[in-house]
């Protein structure tokens, strides 16, 4: 492996960054406010480090698997390190490990924070905020397309079955141009929902820095009570369609607006999605009137929004869901451990391993009657490998484990059972809030600086598909 | 990029690097500075303006007690000195308006003061008013209760400024230090990359060149070194191999 080019490569992510923090001193200048100073030498400092070995080291397009691995991982604790700093700076309530929580929340497009007072923060810290985010979400995708591959036969088939239809259709099916693909969606829906945000009555800034949380899936508002400070339905609903639309598969989303809108129906991974989320929004509802909510509008009106923002690891509120009754929680807490669908900015075990495990559990309970059966796995037509299936239900297993050793060393340091359980789900699951006391309108605040680590770590783990960030770390054990 | 270019380039970044941080500190602590004088200048004064006019109603008020008892000279002299403290206390608070708002709280004292003022002003010893008390508890305490707790308010919004100015100090002392800490740490993993890259691009090419002439002057192996930069190095390899070739061409 050849440190000097991965450091080539951080650097372009590093000079990334500062193009954003500068952008963001930008918007503190116009503002007035204190984040400039703090925003301006950040941007410069980054920028200093990320030029340097773009000058030293030539180019090459050459990258080994274990090399692009590297450069995605360690680009992405970089830029969390790298964004903890404008917190760091300007201070307040940003301590190192409250600083580095944010960073981390932001670029792993968690949306999980630890302000109690948002709208004190300065405007240009506020889209610094949101900007870490939108590069998550870009990292999300470079991720896919540039780790996925190095982590084994069995991922890729679950990213790239979706879009295998690209190939068939005669796209020169390579990784710059799925990249493209991926790139224009994820940008043209920032960009229809910030017009149609404008076009409701919310100011730029509050339309880009929603959008950007929005098709992240991240979901840090820079209001203290997220989307419930608008208290719109008609707002509402614009992000609950994007919220949805993000947690598709770009290049199905790409293929369905280039006229291939057929297949969104026939993917039987999408069909499930969107029909968990009508199911669980109708449930929720029932659930809800008569125990939260004397009418059914209203009912339906926050179950729809909470479903899809969990349901999609956006993570936005317009509601206090702690309040709500057991059974709507559970609903809620499914969906943060299920989330959307594998080649989305979500998080999550995705729809797709979910369905994988159903098929398997459906091939076994059918060898069960017929033990001499040859049963094949099937996905989108698609026959799937024994071994990818068998991949997917050891992630399933994998991610529980995390979810449950984290929940029990949060409960060992005091943590009370709901926080710490539903705050790793939501940590895990990059959603954002859980219940308890890290709940839809409160935050993570609370929690001891110990913890604020360990959710942390889950939250890389749960972005990076544990997976990449154990071959990172383990990299000579595992070989 | 030529190799000089490539390390001051290198000392430049630092430099760079140190000097804002440095920049940066120094603006900081300037705006500490400012901060103190101006907590000192626009709070401190009001409050201490606001205490003295406490202390100068309550003598006013201890100045009625005595013109109650029938006291007439102890009693206009207290009230003449404490009025006149409050009239100097009170043109300070004026004069030194720097919160929002706090004009209106100054206004409402002096409405307040001279409500309060027009009760004791009037002749109280040989009246109707000597000995009643029930005339002092019913109007004139009520009214210096009133102006009272209006000075009581201005010294509050002061206190509150001044405790806001005095986080804003710590957050700026935060703010002073931080630029250093990062700055080293910046530079101190700069100064580890650019390490490495003069490693990796710089020793290694020469103790290359070193190696293969060694080799062609001991095991008369052609000189070849593989330069990936295009400097002076790649340059001097090219210039090496070829002198090693024509020291081979038969004379």
């Amino acid at each position: 492996m050849r440190l000097r080019i991965i450091l080539r490569y951080i650097g372009y992510v590093l000079l990334f960054n500062a193009l954003f923090m500068l952008i963001s001193a930008g918007v503190s200048f116009f503002e007035g406010d204190s984040a400039l100073l703090p925003l301006l030498f950040t941007s410069l400092i980054t920028a200093l480090i990320g030029v340097f070995p773009i000058i030293y080291v030539p180019a090459t397009e050459n990258i080994h698997n274990d090399e692009g691995l590297f450069i995605v991982v360690a680009g992405w604790l970089l830029s969390s390190l790298i964004g903890a700093l404008p917190y760091i700076m300007w201070g307040g309530p940003f301590t190192f490990t409250n600083a580095w929580f944010e960073s981390v929340s932001g670029f792993t497009t968690t949306g999980s924070s630890i302000l109690n007072n948002i709208e004190a923060i300065p405007a240009g810290l506020l889209l610094w905020r949101s900007t870490t985010h939108f590069i998550g979400g870009i990292g999300i995708i470079v991720f896919m397309l540039a780790v996925v591959p190095s982590t084994g036969q069995a991922a890729m088939v679950l990213y790239r079955n979706e879009i295998s239809s690209l190939a068939v259709e005669n796209f020169r099916y390579r990784t710059q141009k799925t990249l493209q693909i991926i790139l224009i969606v994820y940008f043209g829906l920032i960009v229809l929902e910030t017009i149609s945000l404008l076009i409701l009555g919310m100011s730029f800034f509050d339309a880009i820095t929603h959008s950007f949380a929005t098709v992240a899936t991240g979901g840090f508002s820079p209001k203290d009570t997220s989307v419930a400070f608008f208290n719109n339905p008609a707002i509402e609903m614009v992000i609950m369609v994007f919220m949805i639309l993000s947690g598709i598969h770009f290049a199905l989303i790409f293929l369905a607006i280039t006229g291939r809108m057929d297949l969104l129906w026939k993917s039987s991974i999408v069909r499930y999605y969107i029909g968990a989320l009508l199911v669980s929004v109708l449930l929720v509802t029932i659930n809800l009137h008569g125990n939260v909510y004397a009418n059914w509008l209203d009912a339906l009106r926050f179950g729809a929004f909470q479903v899809i923002s969990l349901g999609t690891s956006t993570g936005f509120a317009t509601t206090d869901s702690n309040i709500w009754p057991g059974f709507s929680k559970l609903i809620l807490i499914f969906f943060s451990l299920q989330c959307a669908c594998a080649g989305s900015t979500s998080g999550g075990i995705k729809v797709d391993r979910i369905i994988l495990t159903l098929k398997s559990i459906v091939k076994h309970l059918k060898i069960m009657f017929h033990p001499k059966g040859v049963f094949a796995f099937r996905l989108n037509k698609t026959i799937i490998d024994n071994s990818i299936v068998e991949a997917g239900v050891v992630y399933v297993v994998l991610y529980l484990l995390v979810v449950f050793t984290s929940s029990l060393v949060l409960t060992f340091i005091g943590v009370d059972i709901m926080s710490a359980f539903s705050g790793s789900v939501a940590a895990m699951g990059n959603v954002g809030p859980g219940f308890g006391m890290v709940s839809s309108l409160s935050n993570f605040s609370q929690i001891p600086e110990m913890g604020k680590w360990i959710l942390s770590v889950v939250m890389l783990l749960g972005r990076l598909e544990i997976f990449a960030l154990l071959m990172f770390l383990c990299r000579r054990a595992l070989r | 990029m030529k190799i000089r270019t490539k390390i001051m380039l290198g000392f430049l970044i630092l430099a760079v690097m140190l000097a804002v941080a440095g920049a940066y500190s120094i603006y900081e602590l300037t705006t500490i500075g400012t901060s103190v004088q101006k907590l000192l200048d626009d709070n401190y004064k009001s409050i201490n303006a606001a205490k003295k006019m406490i202390e100068a109603l309550e003598r006013e008020d201890s100045g009625v007690l005595l013109l109650l008892s029938g006291k007439w000279k102890q009693g206009r002299e207290t009230i003449t000195t404490a009025h006149e403290n409050f009239k100097k206390a009170f043109e300070t608070a004026e004069n030194n308006l720097t919160i929002e708002d706090e004009k209106q709280y100054v206004d409402k004292i002096s409405t307040l003061y001279s409500e309060y003022r027009r009760l004791w002003d009037r002749p109280i010893v040989g009246t109707e008013y000597e000995d009643n008390l029930n005339w002092y508890f019913e109007d004139v305490h009520e009214a210096f209760k009133d102006v009272k707790i209006a000075v009581q308010d201005l010294m509050t919004i002061n206190d509150k400024a001044m405790y806001e100015t005095a986080s804003n100090l710590k957050n700026r002392a935060h703010r002073a230090v931080m630029p250093g800490i990062i700055a080293i740490i910046s530079a101190l993993v700069f100064t580890l990359i650019f390490n490495f890259f003069i490693n990796i691009y710089i020793v290694n090419p020469i103790l290359s060149i070193i190696r293969s002439v060694n080799d062609f002057i001991t095991k008369d192996e052609p000189v070849f070194v593989d330069i990936e930069t295009n400097d002076e190095l790649s340059e001097l390899a090219d210039t090496v191999s070829k002198l090693a070739s024509m020291s081979r061409l038969p004379k």
